[in-house]
């Protein structure tokens, strides 16, 4: 949410004529709009930068539809959206892209993939729930130990030891997976 | 170009950016358009104050005027990357659920002799047709209204235009040159020759709004 807020006052700057804010702004996109299309385009480099250039342009020369009254997200997510629609039917692809929440745009992890996220609940489902919600904080929801202490209520020296044993419990699971 | 230098370019010289909207002026254009399709190709009902004075007239036009004003507020919803378009998606079948209604009222109130003459009335098989060729005289113009906003979804954003482009239309149609009066008429043919503009609209919208 604070990312929301963050983008939108960018953005809001932007729109009065604000360089400085703006660069920022689109800085930031293509942090995150590279790494969406890179996921989406599976490994095709070139044409994911191409599309980031292509999306970050759009962003520029339809800046006046941005609706102040709106989640600045959405509206980045939506053109970010069907950029990657056009790419696919210029390419005579199919375009099955999928509407996600539009938080997929900012989410800084990569986890928000379903297949990756079912996996991931997989592998989790071998540790004991409060170890488990534990690791989901620090390593997926990005509290730091102490929060994430807090949010379990326990101290911090026993979350961290949680935590470790969790990641060797897991580790261990997943090496003998392979096996 | 390096995607670093891309951004510097764009920020470099940047102008502030009032909201984008729909172009007034060529809806504008669009409605005198029509107008001029309407006298040029199809004729100007004689007697046209009197008509211009019948409620029938007026009821007619505010038909079309509502749906042209929802469909337009579709449009430029829909030319709004992620806004939500219900609200006038709503307001556009409201429209056409309330002529709809009145025109069963009118059909049920009348003696069942009568009804069919009611809802053919004498134009039936021209109506739609000629909705559409007035509206191939407004399509340009109101497609080009748009052109500062940003359809995320071409063909939707078609469709809204199109019943937009049939609405102006069938506006001007209807109050200079239709001789049609009843509601029952109204609501099915108009609503057919509309809704086939917004149709074409959807075709044309897939590879004219694209951005």
């Amino acid at each position: 949410m604070d990312r929301e807020a963050e983008l939108k006052g960018l953005m809001l700057r932007g729109l009065e004529g604000d360089p400085v804010a703006w660069r920022m702004l689109l800085t930031q996109l293509r942090g995150a709009l590279t790494p969406y299309f890179r996921r989406r385009l599976s490994g095709l480099e070139a044409d994911a930068e191409d599309l980031v250039q292509d999306c970050l342009i759009a962003i520029h020369a339809k800046r006046a539809t941005y609706d102040r009254s709106m989640a600045f997200t959405a509206w980045a997510y939506a053109i970010a959206r069907y950029k990657l629609i056009d790419h696919f039917r210029r390419q005579g692809r199919r375009a099955d892209v999928p509407l996600e929440d539009a938080a997929v745009l900012t989410a800084e992890h990569s986890v928000e993939d379903g297949v990756v996220r079912r996996d991931l609940s997989k592998v989790l489902s071998i540790l004991p729930m409060r170890q488990r919600r534990l690791i989901e904080d620090v390593r997926i929801g990005g509290f730091s130990l102490a929060e994430a202490a807090a949010r379990n209520g326990c101290t911090e020296g026993a979350a961290k030891v949680s935590v470790h044993r969790s990641m060797k419990a897991l580790s261990a699971s997943v090496t003998s997976h392979e096996d | 170009m390096k995607t670093d230098d891309l951004i510097d370019a764009l920020a470099a010289g940047l102008q502030p950016a009032p909201p984008a909207r729909l172009n007034a002026l060529l809806l504008a254009c669009a409605a005198a358009a029509s107008v001029a399709a309407v006298a040029i190709l199809l004729g100007v009902r004689p007697a046209l104050a009197e008509v211009l004075s019948s409620p029938t007239t007026w009821m007619k036009g505010l038909y079309t005027t509502g749906l042209a004003g929802a469909a337009l507020w579709l449009g430029a919803r829909a030319g709004r990357p992620g806004a939500d378009t219900r609200g006038p998606l709503t307001a556009l079948a409201a429209v056409v659920g309330l002529a709809m209604l009145w025109g069963a009222v009118e059909l049920l109130t009348l003696p069942g002799s009568e009804r069919l003459a009611d809802w053919l009335g004498r134009t039936w098989t021209v109506c739609g047709r000629n909705i559409l060729l007035v509206s191939a005289a407004a399509v340009i113009p109101t497609f080009l209204s748009a052109r500062a906003l940003a359809p995320t979804r071409p063909a939707f954003s078609g469709f809204a235009l199109g019943v937009a482009t049939g609405a102006i239309a069938a506006t001007a149609y209807g109050v200079l040159h239709c001789p049609e009066s009843s509601a029952a008429f109204v609501a099915t043919w108009y609503t057919i020759g509309i809704a086939l503009a917004g149709v074409i609209g959807a075709v044309a919208g897939r590879f004219a709004l694209r951005w």
